[in-house]
């Protein structure tokens, strides 16, 4: 099935689910017609309705669905007061929605035009407030007929596509006549409706079923446990018999795997869609003009991840909006269309998905980041000067930081980007920010795209083993001692050409447990107690455009792991992301490399080295 | 020998079924025998082996793979000082059982040597209020009553008192003062 149908599929079970809701809310209202909750819960759905029809490009349904979230607005204002008469049409109303919507489905025509015009009367005339009842009553009457008309005559398709009406050609004076009934005396009305109700109200099963994520990440730790499983079986029968003898056992647990990873997928442009409205209220209330544009909204991604980041693009997006758009005189001054674009951008990059938020604006000025960081303390006057742009710009995701000099309603808070950071480093994504004066700002978001297998280096320390996600590693060097050397309190060495700093992963783990007695040599420890023509296994890892070596014992292998998240009591544990378990049945624990870094670079900060700025 | 007390205790139980009677786990941790209340035992495993875990009080040995739970495993022994600090290394060599507890929130697994019996005490044997000589590493109220039967001495113990908070909670909080 292809993804169109597929979201055509999840269109129509939330739309039946939402006329459902509709015909019970508004059963409800009926026998309580001031009941506030239930107006107010109807017109959240018909503009939910809305939204989503307009979103899939459903123009009857959005219409329609229009009309009734109008109605229901002035009803709510209290503008328009509901009676009999009006809950007839309204009931009609929401069975010809859920005509509609059928017809989505099976592409018949449905006329809807008259119902549609009698409410924009009721609307119409609930605005003329002074109006009197009567008069509404006869122009109604007259109006009726006309309006109903023309559009019914326009449409081209002749009326025997109705499944349920006898007779298509006498089909429409009879509603017509109904309607005007149902202005002089809705009872009868109700009567003369009631032979067409029994066939409309169908009872409709959809092809889809709703499952709450809760039951899917259920499934998804029990395939994960199988896969262990999988791999302790065969790792405990290796030898003894023949390695084909599991093949098949290994194909159907991937493809179960792949299965239920692909059942959680959902396309970016779900939540892509709902920024439009983003940007509009972060412009209007800035004064600014802007608008968005979206590009890969097919890029496919875990419902979880893109649930965790939802918030990050808000706060990345009425960012772009604050501090990256000009106001359109600003723009009109140095050529620019005085419309700002803001693109929101996703592909998937093998094991990745990158998510760019790209503006126009007048990009991020590096020298009034460095000062405000200075200003706000997150780094001393002389570690400033040696961060490179890039490095400095990377600083408005700390926490605490905000270059705004007035602080505005949607940016300029100080928090908001530090957010952002927290989020992608609770999933293992990376940030980077691309900038340049006058033209723009691209913020890059590398996110896995699934959060069940990661791929991962195993490596060995103190003869554990530990693994270590790809996504951060860059790449696995040999390096004798000689080549590392002791600068101020820090290890450095070369790669690639750059200095890089390097730890010992031993030390890092060291650090905590000798806390209180701290001193600034500990990350030389294991390097003097080593031989001089020692090699040393080393993995480079990249965290926020920082490369930091990683001293270990041995390189074990690369291997596709499924993550646990660490539990109570160990949820404080920093330096540990979470665990899985190996095909011996023995607990691996994965490293959390941005916890890493931001240890020894918070160290490193705080003691004034001037060793972790390259 | 364990086992006939088992079973005398289980008899007298049948004797005196209108007396409120409560089902320990006992277990020995250096010398001394403990107590703990029988639901608050999942089981009793063979000690499964232990993966260090970094940013941890000493006492806690590790994380190890307990029918898939990953659970923190705790040796109490070292917890009130009755030996000395172990690694986790010694520790896998070491104990043979594991005893895991289940609370709401969490799961954890004590490291004992032998096999813990159970035992059916009655309530009023047991002596809720007690001059002992505290340990200040640990919350003072852990010990909720001592069971004296015959020549025996059980400690009863309030276990998630003893991992309270304090060790785990501190550690989360002298991480973030670095951090």
């Amino acid at each position: 099935m292809s993804k169109e149908e597929e979201y055509k599929e999840i269109f129509l079970a939330e739309a039946l689910e939402n006329h459902e809701e509709l015909n019970r809310l508004l059963t409800q209202l009926e026998k309580k017609p001031d009941d506030k909750k239930s107006i107010d819960a109807i017109f959240r759905i018909t503009h939910t309705l809305k939204g989503n029809a307009a979103g899939m490009g459903f123009k009857n349904v959005g219409n329609f669905a229009h009309v009734l979230e109008d109605l229901f607005g002035e009803v709510r204002e209290g503008k328009l007061s509901l009676d009999d008469s009006i809950f007839t049409t309204l009931f009609k109303a929401i069975d010809t929605l859920g005509e509609l919507v059928n017809a989505v489905k099976d592409d018949k025509t449905v006329r809807f035009r008259g119902i549609k015009t009698k409410l924009e009367v009721l609307l119409k005339n609930s605005k003329e407030e002074e109006t009197e009842e009567t008069e509404i009553k006869a122009e109604e009457v007259k109006e009726k007929p006309e309006k109903a008309k023309k559009p019914n005559s326009k449409k081209k398709e002749p009326e025997t596509e109705i499944k349920p009406k006898s007779s298509a050609k006498t089909a429409p004076p009879a509603v017509e006549d109904a309607e005007v009934v149902s202005i002089d005396d809705s009872k009868q009305q109700e009567k003369s409706q009631q032979p067409e109700e029994p066939k409309d109200t169908k009872i409709s099963f959809s092809d889809l079923v709703q499952v709450p994520v809760r039951k899917l990440d259920n499934l998804l730790n029990l395939v994960g446990e199988l896969v262990i499983e999988r791999d302790r079986i065969i790792a405990a029968n290796s030898g003894m018999v023949n390695a084909n003898e599991y093949a098949r056992l290994n194909r159907i647990s991937s493809d179960l795997q792949y299965s239920v990873m692909d059942v959680r997928l959902v396309q970016v442009g779900f939540l892509f869609n709902k920024f439009h409205r983003v940007v509009r209220d972060a412009a209007s209330s800035e004064k600014k003009k802007a608008t968005l544009n979206l590009s890969g909204t097919e890029t496919e991604i875990d419902r979880n991840i893109l649930q965790i980041i939802s918030d990050s693009l808000i706060h990345l997006i009425r960012n772009s909006v604050g501090h990256g758009v000009e106001t359109p005189e600003e723009r009109k001054k140095v050529g620019k269309k005085e419309e700002g674009v803001i693109t929101l951008n996703a592909y998937s990059e093998s094991d990745v998905v990158v998510i760019e938020i790209k503006d126009d604006g007048k990009g991020i000025d590096a020298s009034t980041v460095r000062k405000k960081a200075i200003k706000n303390g997150l780094v001393t006057e002389e570690d400033a000067k040696q961060m490179s742009d890039k490095d400095i710009v990377l600083m408005i995701f700390e926490p605490g930081f905000s270059t705004m000099e007035q602080v505005t309603s949607i940016s300029g808070r100080g928090v908001g980007m530090d957010v952002v950071k927290k989020a992608m480093d609770s999933i293992g994504g990376d940030i980077s920010v691309d900038t340049e004066q006058g033209v723009g700002t691209t913020i890059s978001l590398r996110l896995p795209s699934s959060m069940a297998v990661k791929g991962t280096l195993l490596l060995e320390l103190s003869s554990e083993t530990y693994a270590i996600p790809l996504s951060y590693t860059e790449a696995v060097v040999s390096l004798y001692k000689a080549d590392i050397h002791k600068v101020s309190n820090g290890l450095v060495a070369t790669y690639l050409g750059n200095t890089i700093s390097v730890v010992f992963l031993k030390d890092v783990f060291g650090l905590n447990q000798n806390q209180s007695v701290y001193n600034e040599k500990l990350l030389h420890r294991s390097y003097d107690e080593l031989h001089p023509e020692k090699k040393l296994d080393i993995v480079i890892v990249s965290y926020n455009n920082r490369t930091v070596g990683i001293v270990v014992d041995k390189l074990l292998q690369q291997k596709e792991i499924v993550e646990k998240p660490l539990m109570k009591p160990f949820d404080k544990v920093k330096l540990v992301n979470g665990v899985t378990i190996m095909g011996n049945g023995h607990v691996c624990l994965v490293l959390n490399v941005s916890a890493i870094c931001n240890m020894i670079f918070s160290k490193s900060f705080s003691s004034k080295s001037t060793v972790s700025n390259f | 020998m364990a086992n006939t007390k088992e079973l005398k205790d289980d008899k007298s139980e049948e004797k005196e079924q209108f007396q409120e009677t409560q089902q320990l786990i006992v277990f020995k941790q250096g010398a001394e025998e403990y107590g703990l209340h029988i639901d608050q035992i999942k089981e009793v495993v063979l000690t499964p082996n232990i993966t260090k875990m970094p940013q941890t009080p000493n006492f806690v040995k590790g994380v190890a793979n307990i029918r898939g739970n990953i659970i923190g495993i705790v040796d109490l022994e070292e917890k009130f000082g009755i030996k000395e600090a172990t690694t986790t290394a010694e520790a896998n060599k070491a104990n043979n059982y594991t005893l895991v507890i289940a609370s709401d929130e969490y799961k954890v697994g004590l490291l004992v040597t032998e096999v813990p019996n159970t035992l059916t005490v009655k309530s009023e044997s047991i002596e809720q209020s007690v001059n002992i000589v505290h340990d200040n590493n640990v919350e003072a109220d852990y010990i909720q009553g001592i069971v004296k039967l015959d020549s025996r001495l059980i400690i009863m113990i309030d276990i998630f008192k003893v991992l309270n908070e304090d060790e785990f909670e501190n550690l989360a909080t002298a991480q973030d003062a670095t951090a």
